[in-house]
């Protein structure tokens, strides 16, 4: 009993913390720019992210050792140095930008610029981080986050033609703007497959105590949450397509995302978009703190666990601290979070393999994993998504920038 | 045994279960025809740094003088107090009396504590 | 003499002839009651591999290249290594009479 409980708070937190900054404009752009074309990008990061977290929590259960832990013993301490730059930076990109998700949302709610927000969001997660246990984070950000499901009952109100949807499941080429195209399935790609929620996950597996009866309900949890998640990502493209793309609107600023949802849902729709925005942000910076800090702990083996009072894990603190406090500076300097938000997810896919090989070596090791090892399948499918995002994205990127 | 795979970077842990940071290093005496064998485990500071590059190392003991807690040399315990090498490096010591907590302590009193709901260090 | 194990990871080996032989990737030691004793070197591209307990994924990679580079680890018996110079480790014996790890 203990245990359908467990799995349902599993899923229901996996699709309220879904959606985020990066899930939302990425979606909400290739939709308001080519329609249904690209949800195969995001069926096709979907499925790897099933695959990525299944692994993170299996890792965990089985060697009782998060991600972070089993790359710094393994590979040894300069390789892990190297992963833990590359990581922390692109991480730290992603989290400036869920705080301006927060501004932005409290910006269209209350007319206030979200440069003045910043430094109130920052401080607000900040003590969440203080003062919260694990538990309280975990459970208490996603269940706000479930109001994002309100995407899903716009689209299904918008009505589409679903034989459409079905078809755009395989991918198929645009007859113009190819460039912006590939950038945008990077884009997409990198915001569905985001490294901190493997190294999140596997670390709330340590916090939760898990052990080798929790694989199977791991797997449960892993398939339909992010599957779910998943769905409402492409009920934002759909929304988008349906709603903004007639109309030519592009989705550059975030005001203009806020119209996303008025066409399905006049009476409700700017306040549910929003609010949607405001938590579903403030989750996915929690998380990025909370996953940024336990890259650092584990690494060089501080305290850690957000069950602890401060003091007891005094350099654990400190770096959540700094960097939630340093990521509002950005933003009271104007910087437009939809512009870092897009760069974010494209550098994550670019740099996916200094997260991901290092991980598959470890899930094909038998001293961390026993019987437990990765099967073939497990291992090309990862395998195979990794190299497709790493390559759009070193062909995209360069050819965005230059040609953008 | 293997030093790389079953000890360096391995956790270790204090008589308490107390997590007192990694292996970061091992020293190693030998002579001309004495077999060798491992003398001290090091513990973090320039050891770390200097696994990446020597320039590292120096620039982290030239900031190590100037800022946090004083002491100065990278912290190593005799091998003689390893009670069991296995997931973890269990050791038969206590983490405050070997200095490997000594950066953990010097960060809670200089900054966590001063803020309010930070809490305190247990005093000895 | 003193030494940094993990500053030796990765370093060259020559053997008495000069020749290249591969870099240190392991240390095979014996635990005896409180001390510690090094028994072996393992060296060579693939005592990497090994280390990294990979052989699943680059195993199949190998046969496919037929590379025998990547498969030759070495194991040094302690008394054959000269660490008077430990940025430049040199054999005793020459490397036609390693003797291969696996």
């Amino acid at each position: 009993m203990k245990k359908i409980l467990q799995i349902t708070l599993g899923i229901i937190t996996s699709v309220g913390g879904f959606l985020e900054i990066g899930s939302v404009t990425t979606a909400a752009q290739a939709g308001a720019l080519f329609g249904f074309q690209l949800l195969w990008a995001i069926a096709l990061g979907t499925i790897c992210l099933i695959f990525l977290v299944e692994m993170s929590g299996r890792l965990a259960a089985v060697s009782k050792h998060t991600i972070v832990d089993a790359m710094r013993e393994r590979f040894g301490f300069p390789f892990f140095f190297f992963v833990l730059i590359g990581m922390v930076l692109v991480a730290f990109l992603v989290l400036i930008a869920e705080l301006g998700g927060i501004g932005f949302a409290l910006q269209i709610l209350s007319g206030l610029g979200f440069p003045l927000w910043a430094l109130p969001v920052s401080l607000v997660v900040w003590l969440m981080m203080w003062k919260g246990t694990f538990s309280l984070i975990e459970n208490g950000a996603s269940l706000l986050g479930l109001v994002t499901i309100s995407f899903a009952v716009a689209a299904w109100k918008l009505n589409p033609d679903w034989s459409s949807v079905g078809a755009s499941l395989l991918p198929t080429l645009p007859e113009q703007d190819k460039v912006k195209y590939g950038y945008l399935a990077v884009s997409i790609l990198g915001a569905s497959i985001s490294p901190y929620l493997m190294y999140f996950y596997s670390s709330g597996a340590i916090e939760d105590e898990w052990d080798r009866s929790y694989i199977a309900m791991n797997r449960v949890i892993a398939g339909f949450g992010m599957t779910l998640g998943g769905v409402l990502s492409i009920c934002v493209l759909i929304v988008a397509a349906i709603a903004l793309r007639p109309k030519g609107v592009q989705v550059d600023t975030f005001p203009q995302a806020a119209l996303l949802m008025t066409t399905a849902l006049p009476r409700w729709g700017f306040y549910l978009f929003a609010f949607s925005m405001l938590f579903a942000c403030f989750g996915a910076a929690l998380e990025i703190s909370l996953a940024i800090a336990y890259f650092f702990a584990q690494g060089f083996n501080w305290n850690w666990s957000e069950n602890l009072e401060p003091s007891k894990n005094a350099r654990f603190a400190f770096v959540y601290t700094i960097i939630i406090l340093v990521s509002a500076v950005p933003l009271m300097l104007h910087v437009d979070p939809i512009r870092v938000t897009m760069l974010a997810m494209a550098l994550t896919s670019a740099t996916l393999p200094l997260a991901i090989v290092p991980f598959l070596f470890l899930m094909n090791d038998p001293i961390y994993l026993g019987k437990y090892r990765n099967g073939w399948i497990t291992n090309s499918v990862v395998g195979i998504v990794v190299l497709i995002s790493f390559v759009l994205a070193i062909i995209s990127i360069p050819l965005q920038i230059f040609g953008g | 045994m293997d030093l790389v795979r079953d000890v360096l970077d391995k956790k270790l842990v204090d008589r308490e279960q107390c997590d007192m940071g990694r292996a970061s290093g091992l020293i190693m005496q030998f002579g001309e025809k004495t077999q060798p064998h491992i003398t001290h485990i090091l513990i973090g500071g320039p050891t770390l740094w200097m696994r990446i590059h020597p320039a590292l190392g120096r620039a982290s003991e030239k900031l190590a003088r100037l800022w946090g807690p004083k002491s100065k040399e990278p912290v190593r315990i005799p091998w003689s107090h390893v009670e069991t090498v296995g997931k973890d490096i269990k050791l038969d010591v206590v983490a405050k009396d070997t200095g490997a907590l000594d950066w953990e302590i010097w960060i809670a009193r200089h900054f966590i504590e001063r803020i309010p709901g930070g809490g305190h260090e247990e005093e000895e | 003499m003193d030494l940094n194990v993990e500053l030796l990871v990765g370093t060259t080996v020559y053997d008495a002839n000069g020749e290249k032989v591969g870099r240190i990737e392991e240390f095979r030691v014996e635990q005896d009651g409180k001390s510690c004793r090094i028994e072996s070197y393992l060296i060579g591209a693939s005592a990497l591999v090994e280390r990294m307990s990979a052989w699943t994924l680059v195993r199949p990679i190998a046969r496919g290249l037929r590379s025998r580079h990547v498969l030759s680890i070495y194991e040094v018996p302690w008394q054959d290594m000269d660490l008077s110079d430990p940025k430049r480790p040199r054999l005793k014996i020459a490397k036609s009479d390693l003797r291969h790890a696996r």
